[in-house]
């Protein structure tokens, strides 16, 4: 039976049973235990990911694949031991994107990415190098400012 | 906030499951090692704030906001 929200961004919401996404640990600092994926299209390359405890908790995410060419999630083995997965490539990964007024100003936080993998979700910590809390989305965008 | 002082070698049980090794102290670094089970993550108390602080400064954006930022932006879409 699909699952019925009035959230506070989209209004009401018919939710499929299959697109619900349990995250046993909920989002670091903000909880919630279930959570789902809203896409305008297919082709969105911002989707959000709408909690479905709280109407009002929304987070927009994007597949971080689509604008860093060589981004990878590396896990300690404490974390890979605590989701059950042994490589992150076997999940879909998103990113939280930090939205501003100035599309140069917005950011994703590649150090924490959230892994989604049959129907289960983690937010987790990438050890990786070069993995920042805000790497800017549109870096071009930010050179040809400067350049103008 | 409780407060309990222990040398290196002693531990702190947190319940019956998690354990805290103060493994050694050297100069004003304290080495901790600690038994959770799996499914409980640790974290860094920094990292887990400045997490907390994206994924709020994230969530506080609104819908239209964000309508499509990466076509605004020409990027590949």
């Amino acid at each position: 039976m699909p699952l019925s929200i009035d959230t506070t961004r989209f209004g009401e919401l018919e939710i499929e049973t299959e697109a619900v996404i349990e995250f046993p640990t909920g989002l670091i600092g903000l909880g919630g235990s279930r959570y789902a994926l809203l896409a305008n299209d297919e082709t969105s390359a911002i989707v959000w990911l709408q909690s479905l405890d709280d109407p009002a908790l929304a987070l927009p995410v994007t597949n971080p694949g689509r604008f860093f060419n060589d981004y990878f999630v590396e896990l300690s083995d404490a974390e890979a031991a605590r989701i059950g997965l042994t490589d992150p490539d076997l999940a879909d990964v998103y990113v939280t994107v930090r939205a501003t007024e100035m599309p140069e100003d917005c950011t994703a936080n590649l150090r924490a990415p959230i892994l989604i993998s049959r129907g289960t979700g983690h937010q987790v910590i990438n050890e990786a190098d070069n993995a920042p809390m805000r790497a800017p989305l549109f870096p071009a965008t930010r050179e040809k400012a400067t350049a103008a | 906030m409780l407060i309990i002082t222990r040398r290196p070698g002693e531990r702190i049980m947190l319940g019956d499951d998690i354990t805290i090794h103060v493994m050694e102290i050297v100069g004003n670094s304290a080495r901790v090692g600690i038994e959770a089970p799996k499914s409980l993550p640790v974290y860094r108390e920094e990292i887990w704030a400045a997490v907390k602080e994206e994924n709020q400064a994230s969530a506080r954006v609104e819908a239209d906001r964000i309508a499509n930022p990466a076509t605004d932006a020409g990027a590949r879409v």
